[in-house]
């Protein structure tokens, strides 16, 4: 082989090992699988005792849920952004009411007892400040069509921060809130709702699933009537705030799914999932649990990571 | 020469394909928020593998069905009886469980459950842990849930090696 040949023969071979390693990368984001696994694996089998981790001084443990050294989100307020997916000028509960007794509802959690049971919650540099804040919302009547996967959320979310639509903000928490019609893999028959985080336009996003509950009432609704049921039997707005309660609460103590969670995978709302503890009888005859923002709420307990620990309606009430 | 350089760019060519092809993606990881029922049917399945592991007979046959069997691949199904004498043997030791990927289908009168079930356990000081694909069948009795019919699969188990091992022992 002559020099030039040896040379060339050296040129295409550094071109192939190249190629050969862009090969190896894997997609990138929005390109994500559609039944996902939790992302939490039991760290010991049930029947056996949870170990707190050594951790910092603003982080408390012993109270049956622990710290794994990830961060929280410690924003004051935590911005909420919104995407209502699908029909919100429908019936029933797909309507601009529920949008509104939603942006209500955000508007107000923060700072509450409720919200301020979140402030039990730390990671080294600090606590959660128990204000959350709706920051502002994009409406999406389709754009990924009715049968949703967890890689279509994805696309019309990336779709929103590039476009401008909603602002990139790792800080934030990002809301994808579908209307009945909408179908998601797994909602209804598995879940009521998910969040995870994920590559987005370059920065770390916290996003969250919450599918009207009106697709599925029995499953993923509280009551048939809820306490701001605009119509006996449409309970599908008060069924997503709980959901949405669920969803901010964990998005917010767990955004990258590696800071509170118990030896099981509990999360601090999981723990106490579908728990009201005492309730009030609203006019309309719906059970209710919480009042502020001008409203009532039927709102599922968080845990106290405090006082041992327990699922509770306000920061330090009693455990039910 | 002109061959090995034919080859070389052949395999150069081929290799610049292979980025267009799809890669298995990272895995997101989301925790889900669950339903009523994938609630409810969870703590009824704990119940059961607790009433399993404390030998509780009683407890165990409160939540059968009168004409509940279990279902397996390559295997008779089991009636009720022989599977909860199967469970309740002394010599069966379920160390522990856990239940993962539940969902179900709530079909009014009667709910489909499917879920992953992995358990820690022993017969005989045979080795029983694994992973298990559960499909149960719950009905409605009065105010309660009876489950009715369960079919069981190793998970990972294939039909040929199936055949050469030894009948189901009914602990899956």
């Amino acid at each position: 082989m002559t020099f030039k040949a040896r040379h060339t023969f050296a040129f295409l071979l550094v071109i192939l090992a190249a190629n050969l390693l862009l090969a190896q990368r894997p997609l990138d984001n929005p390109q994500q699988p559609d039944i996902a696994p939790s992302g939490h694996n039991p760290e010991v089998l049930q029947g056996t005792m949870e170990r707190a981790k050594p951790t910092g001084p603003t982080v408390v443990t012993g109270n049956g849920i622990n710290y794994h050294g990830g961060p929280v989100l410690q924003g004051n307020p935590v911005p909420i952004y919104v995407i209502w997916y699908g029909n919100w000028n429908g019936t029933g509960s797909n309507t601009q009411a529920t949008v509104s007794l939603i942006d209500t509802f955000l508007n107000s959690l923060g700072n509450t007892g409720y919200e301020r049971i979140n402030t039990t919650y730390g990671d080294n540099t600090g606590n959660v400040s128990g204000n959350l804040a709706l920051a502002s919302q994009v409406f999406d009547t389709g754009s990924e069509g009715t049968r949703l996967k967890n890689s279509r959320i994805s696309a019309a979310i990336s779709a929103q921060l590039k476009s401008g639509g909603l602002p990139t903000d790792p800080n934030g928490v990002y809301l994808f809130l579908t209307s009945s019609n909408v179908s998601e893999s797994g909602f209804c028959s598995q879940f009521c709702g998910f969040h995870t985080h994920q590559t987005l336009n370059g920065a770390d996003i916290k996003w969250a699933f919450i599918g009207n509950s009106d697709r599925c009432p029995s499953a993923c609704a509280i009551q048939s009537t809820g306490p701001n049921s605009p119509a006996p039997g449409v309970g599908g707005a008060d069924g997503m705030v709980n959901v949405i309660t669920h969803e901010t609460e964990e998005a917010i103590t767990d955004p990258d799914l590696n800071a509170w969670f118990d030896s099981t995978g509990n999360e601090d709302a999981d723990k106490c999932n579908f728990r009201f503890g005492p309730t009030s009888t609203a006019s309309n005859g719906a059970q209710f649990n919480q009042t502020f923002g001008g409203h009532n709420w039927m709102m599922q307990m968080e845990w106290e990571n405090s006082r041992g620990g327990g699922c509770d309606q306000t920061l330090g009430g009693p455990f039910f | 020469m002109r061959a090995s350089y034919v080859c070389l760019f052949s395999i150069f060519m081929l290799s610049a394909a292979i980025p267009q092809e799809p890669v298995s993606p990272k895995l997101t990881p989301t925790i889900i928020t669950s339903t009523r029922q994938v609630t409810l049917f969870t703590g009824m399945e704990k119940q059961m593998l607790q009433a399993v592991q404390k030998k509780d007979r009683v407890a165990l046959e409160g939540m059968l069905s009168d004409d509940f069997e279990v279902a397996m691949p390559n295997a008779d199904p089991l009636a009720s009886e022989d599977w909860v004498d199967s469970v309740m043997a002394q010599d069966f030791i379920l160390k522990s469980y856990v239940i993962r990927q539940m969902s179900v289908a709530d079909l009014g009168e009667a709910a489909v459950v499917k879920f992953e079930r992995f358990q820690q356990g022993t017969y005989k000081a045979r080795n029983e842990s694994g992973e298990f694909f559960v499909v149960d069948l719950w009905k409605k009795s009065g105010d309660s849930w009876k489950l009715a019919n369960r079919y069981v699969a190793r998970v990972g188990a294939t039909s040929s090696s199936a055949k050469t091992q030894s009948r189901p022992s009914g602990k899956e």
